[in-house]
């Protein structure tokens, strides 16, 4: 059995690469089960969705903590969760990255794979720029990969079970296949350690009502696009403080704004907002270590 | 017949397209909403010929199929957690008024907190409403009761709603190969609803109107008859399901390695998949463990637990939902049961799985390993967090 785990965010396609993967699999001749899991249904809220495929019927009906191979379709996530939690050594890390495989930030005892999907699912219409649909394109790159399912299985699956756009669909799937790039397991990865702060464990109070700050509660993973203020040219109005929704905005001494990134969502309220237009929303994968 | 991927939810959305409902209503609710997405598909696009209601909340959704099914339509609902706590009130009218509506339910966490996992609270609470419950555990078994539950609840001894029940996530979302039966076999197995309507054109007659205490408990007596019919007629259901299929999922209470075994989880839904791996595994070890699952919990299959409890000395029983009572929901139905018979096994009573908390395989073994050490009967939250066993436990 082969146990693949898949790290994206909502609208990103995730669960629909989890169904088609199922599909695949099963045309191959090969008994799946994948699923899901999602909390609040939100564009851009990370969500993570699980695939077994073995030879007969899958016998345990539980997420998956020690996969076999993770898949990553934003590369923002890697800054913000820790995909390789529970990856065996040995086994394969997949990222939708521009980035050469060699700079991916992971443990040295699994393999690696990165494909530039965003950029294929571009060119073939798929999604936009900052929300591209990369789930056939990193399913094709996991097919070639991690031959956990064949490519012409997984083509005909998408004829089957992709409503719109079958066919760039497919080619986007064949050149995530012809595109990926590998790199073996013990090869050291140049890219600077991720400092992964320890979640803190959550402390329940002892009395009945929890008064959990908002700002205790990291919404940080949901950001696609993180402000960037030019302070030179700020008014120190404070609207951006005054109008964030999640209390992500701080002023310092001279009263000038700071992001709080580990609360900032990304809404981009902020931004919309500022008199003097100073504050733009970049891409965060481009502010990611 | 045909092999599909389907999931969970949409093997309960093809069931009813082959069980040719005629009246569909609901509301949508996460994690159901794809049920009667799919269902609303398929009316527009011809494939079943039903109307769909649209409505303002599962009170009405609930209402709209009562009303159609007292008419002598085949009707269907869906729902999950909050929504059929909304529809409780009208949970008794459907018993009452022998509506035999059949309604999917997505077994999800009551708020507060929200949570959308699986956990069996939502049903569990409406168990004294006079529906039959099912808990299935696979995509087949979801479809394959939708359409025993339809032959079942129409029945003329039974005429009473059934709820088909699935895990939220590990069923509704989860995508596996299941075989689907044609339209030709489902409809000898399962002929339009025979019309035992009351309400008719051009006939004066009311459902559900005022009766003294002359009257009343005859009504309640007849349930209870109704709900004793459902304990015969399920085996004859399945032996004609399995007579045209192939399937049958073991009645009530089906047993799996039970025989001669010095410990027997009991188990509802999804966890009785994972439960049946680890029994393989420890009877690999040599450990005489085996497993029973509660397929149905309305009405409790008594007979079936006295005749498991005669020849096991121990009974674990898994319970994802939190009950206030003296312990779980099933513990405690497992206990009453057993009480009238001469031989009374230990019954230890577990909670886990709470809140779409994994259920592992790691947790079901260290719950069959408490039952062979020494449990005692106490009520045991198998998944505590390490921390909160100090400080609350
Ligand atoms: S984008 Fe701006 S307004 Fe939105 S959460 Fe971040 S700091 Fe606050
Ligand atoms: S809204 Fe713009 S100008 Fe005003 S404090 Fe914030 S960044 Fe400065």
């Amino acid at each position: 059995m082969i146990e693949i785990r898949f790290h994206g965010r909502g609208g990103q396609g995730a669960v629909v690469a989890s169904e088609l993967l199922a599909q695949a699999a099963f045309l191959d001749g090969r008994e799946p089960q994948c699923f899901p899991f999602f909390g609040v249904e939100r564009r851009g809220a990370p969500v993570t969705a699980y695939a077994r495929i073995d030879d007969r019927p899958v016998g345990v009906r539980t997420s998956i903590v020690n996969p076999d191979v993770v898949v990553v379709l934003d590369p923002g996530l890697l800054a913000t969760t820790p995909v390789c939690d529970g990856l065996k050594d040995g086994g394969l890390l997949l990222v939708n990255s521009p980035r050469p495989v060699e700079r991916l930030a992971a443990p040295d005892s699994v393999r690696r794979a990165a494909v530039d999907a965003t950029a294929i699912a571009v060119a073939h219409g798929l999604g936009s720029r900052t929300m591209p649909i990369v789930n056939t394109t990193v399913l094709g790159a996991l097919a070639r990969a991690s031959g956990a399912v064949s490519l012409e299985a997984l083509g005909r699956a998408i004829d089957r079970f992709v409503p719109s756009h079958p066919e760039a669909n497919r080619a986007a799937a064949s050149d995530g296949f012809a595109s990926v790039r590998c790199v073996d397991a013990g090869v050291p990865s140049s890219a600077p350690p991720t400092a992964w702060a320890p979640t803190a464990p959550l402390v329940l109070p002892d009395g009945p009502i929890a008064t959990v700050p908002s700002r205790s509660i990291r919404t940080a993973a949901w950001r696609t696009l993180t402000p960037s203020i030019d302070l030179a040219r700020c008014t120190r109005c404070n609207f951006c403080w005054k109008y964030c929704p999640d209390d992500a905005v701080e002023l310092d001494a001279r009263g000038y704004p700071v992001i709080a990134l580990d609360s900032c969502k990304g809404c981009g309220i902020c931004a919309q907002v500022c008199p003097p237009k100073t504050i733009a929303m970049v891409a965060t994968e481009e502010t990611a270590p | 017949m045909t092999r599909e991927v389907l999931s969970g939810n949409y093997a309960q959305a093809y069931a009813v397209r082959l069980a040719r409902a005629r009246v569909i209503s609901a509301y949508p609710i996460t994690p159901q909403t794809t049920i009667v997405e799919k269902l609303s598909e398929f009316v527009a696009s011809g494939e079943l010929d039903a109307r769909f209601v649209e409505v303002e909340s599962e009170h009405s959704a609930l209402q709209v199929v009562v009303s159609a099914a007292g008419l002598g339509a085949r009707t269907y609902t869906a729902t999950s957690s909050q929504g059929l706590l909304l529809m409780h009130e009208l949970l008794h009218w459907a018993s009452g008024m022998r509506a035999p509506i059949v309604m999917g339910v997505v077994n999800r966490a009551v708020a507060p907190p929200w949570n959308i996992g699986a956990d069996h609270t939502d049903t569990i609470a409406q168990r004294d409403t006079g529906w039959l419950q099912f808990y299935p555990e696979s995509n087949q078994e979801v479809l394959d009761t939708v359409l025993e539950a339809y032959r079942l609840a129409e029945s003329p001894e039974v005429r009473l709603p059934a709820m088909v029940n699935e895990d939220a996530f590990y069923l509704s979302h989860t995508y596996e190969p299941v075989d689907v039966p044609t339209p030709e076999i489902v409809d000898r197995f399962l002929p339009p609803r025979e019309s035992h309507a009351v309400l008719r054109p051009g006939v004066a007659a009311r459902l559900g109107s005022f009766t003294g205490p002359d009257h009343y408990v005859e009504f309640r007596h007849e349930l209870a008859r109704a709900t004793e019919a459902v304990g015969k007629r399920l085996p004859e259901v399945e032996e004609e399901y399995r007579r045209f299929t192939g399937r049958s999922h073991g009645g009530a209470f089906p047993t799996y390695r039970a025989e001669g075994a010095d410990a027997v989880l009991v188990t509802m839904g999804t966890t009785s998949t994972t439960a049946r791996t680890v029994v393989d595994e420890m009877r690999a070890e040599g450990l005489k463990v085996g497993l029973a699952k509660l397929r149905m919990f309305r009405p409790f299959p008594d007979d079936a637990v006295r005749e498991l409890a005669g020849s096991v000395d121990r009974l674990g029983v898994v319970d994802r939902s939190y009950t206030f009572g003296p312990a779980g929901a099933a513990a405690t139905e497992v206990r009453a049961a057993i009480y009238p018979t001469p031989h009374h096994p230990l019954v230890a009573g577990f909670l886990a799985g709470v809140g779409g908390r994994d259920v592992t395989p790691a947790h079901v073994r260290r719950m069959f390993e408490e039952l062979l050490g020494n449990p005692g009967e106490a009520t045991r939250w198998e998944d505590l967090l390490p921390a909160e066993v100090g400080a609350h436990g």
